[in-house]
């Protein structure tokens, strides 16, 4: 994926931007290991909140979607739906190698291999699992990437709605299922 | 508290007439018997206090042709468990459910159907689907199922040429 930085945001969108950078709101979708990585993040010894972060309990009030771990086909089904929910400007961050390429379940038969491929990630924390460091050292590098008006994913998932639906549909058969259990 | 176990293997040695009984751990009981005789014995098994169908699970043992169904049995008086053991033809996975000995097996018996194709005559539930949703392969849990293969084809690998340029501390060409 290759998101488009140019600066085409008027100054309003810069303010915006730059209002919106130190008061994130995350949704953690806590599908995999990483969510452990998370208590000692936001409480006292890293305390993510002095970067102005705190945890949302809907995707419809967060800025920020945080995939810690392997996502199944069924929690992508889930995860897309939170993702839709949520308002723009959104931001999707990866977390752990099993979001980037499958990472120990690359042979599963339930797990997706690349999470960009359904959705667009705008930040990548590499690990197995990433330590609450490299955590903090992430939303760091979001934070700037927001304010200078990089962070583009959402963008990239209006103007390329086809291609993500498309990889969507390849992998999962259908985003919202219709059994028993959904009516 | 040996005696009881000690009496309970004799009791089902009488009744049940198994091919083989293991004690494979303390407070265990294995117990191997003919498919025709599963129904039996846990009619008897549930009631003589085994009132608990723990799990339903099976095995493919595809060298020998046959998946082996395992029921687990609790008895809650005793802490006893027993484990009963048996082995169908693998190319017509077909049995009876055992839904009017034991309720709750309609769950384990639609996930086994999930997961090893076998059938349980009796059981309608049994052939919708419980944990995967759109599966369109063949049973995952079989021994002939290759999850690589699936993998590849469903959900794609990254490129491993392309080269990630990382932004945390800056992008590559600023370092260099």
């Amino acid at each position: 994926m290759v998101l488009d930085n140019k600066d085409t945001r008027n100054i309003w969108e810069k303010i915006g931007d730059f209002f919106s950078a130190n008061s994130i709101w995350m949704k953690w979708y806590c599908t995999g290991c990483g969510a452990i990585e998370m208590p000692p993040t936001m409480t006292s010894r890293f305390d993510m909140e002095r970067l102005g972060m705190g945890p949302m309990a809907t995707p419809r009030q967060a800025d920020v979607l945080l995939i810690t771990g392997y996502l199944s086909t069924k929690t992508l089904r889930r995860v897309i739906y939170s993702y839709e929910q949520m308002n723009s400007p959104r931001y999707v961050v990866g977390f752990g190698s099993c979001t980037i390429n499958g990472g120990i379940y690359y042979d599963s038969y339930a797990t997706i291999n690349q999470l960009d491929k359904y959705l667009p990630v705008d930040l990548y924390i590499a690990g197995c699992m990433p330590r609450p460091e490299a955590i903090m050292n992430g939303f760091n590098t979001l934070i700037e990437m927001i304010k200078k008006g990089e962070a583009n994913g959402w963008r990239h998932y209006q103007e390329n709605y086809d291609w993500y639906k498309k990889n969507q549909l390849e992998s999962l058969g259908e985003v919202i299922i219709h059994d028993e259990f959904h009516e | 508290m040996m005696n009881s176990m000690n009496k309970l293997i004799d009791e089902i040695r009488v009744t049940l007439k198994p091919l083989e009984i293991l004690v494979p751990a303390d407070r265990q009981i294995a117990c191997i018997v003919e498919p025709g005789e599963v129904h039996r014995a846990l009619a008897y098994l549930k009631s003589s206090g085994f009132a608990q169908l723990s799990i339903l699970t099976c095995v493919d043992w595809i060298e020998d042709g046959e998946f082996e169904l395992v029921y687990i049995l609790m008895n809650w008086n005793e802490g006893i468990h027993v484990q009963l053991r048996a082995r169908i033809d693998r190319n017509e996975p077909v049995f009876n459910t055992i839904t009017h000995i034991y309720p709750g097996a309609r769950y384990y018996e639609r996930e086994v159907h999930e997961f090893f194709g076998i059938e349980f005559k009796g059981n309608e539930d049994s052939y919708k689907p419980l944990f995967l949703e759109r599966w369109d392969a063949i049973p995952p849990l079989r021994k002939d199922f290759d999850p690589q293969a699936y993998s590849d084809s469903k959900f794609p690998m990254r490129d491993r040429d392309r080269v990630f340029k990382s932004r945390i501390g800056g992008t590559e060409d600023e370092r260099s």
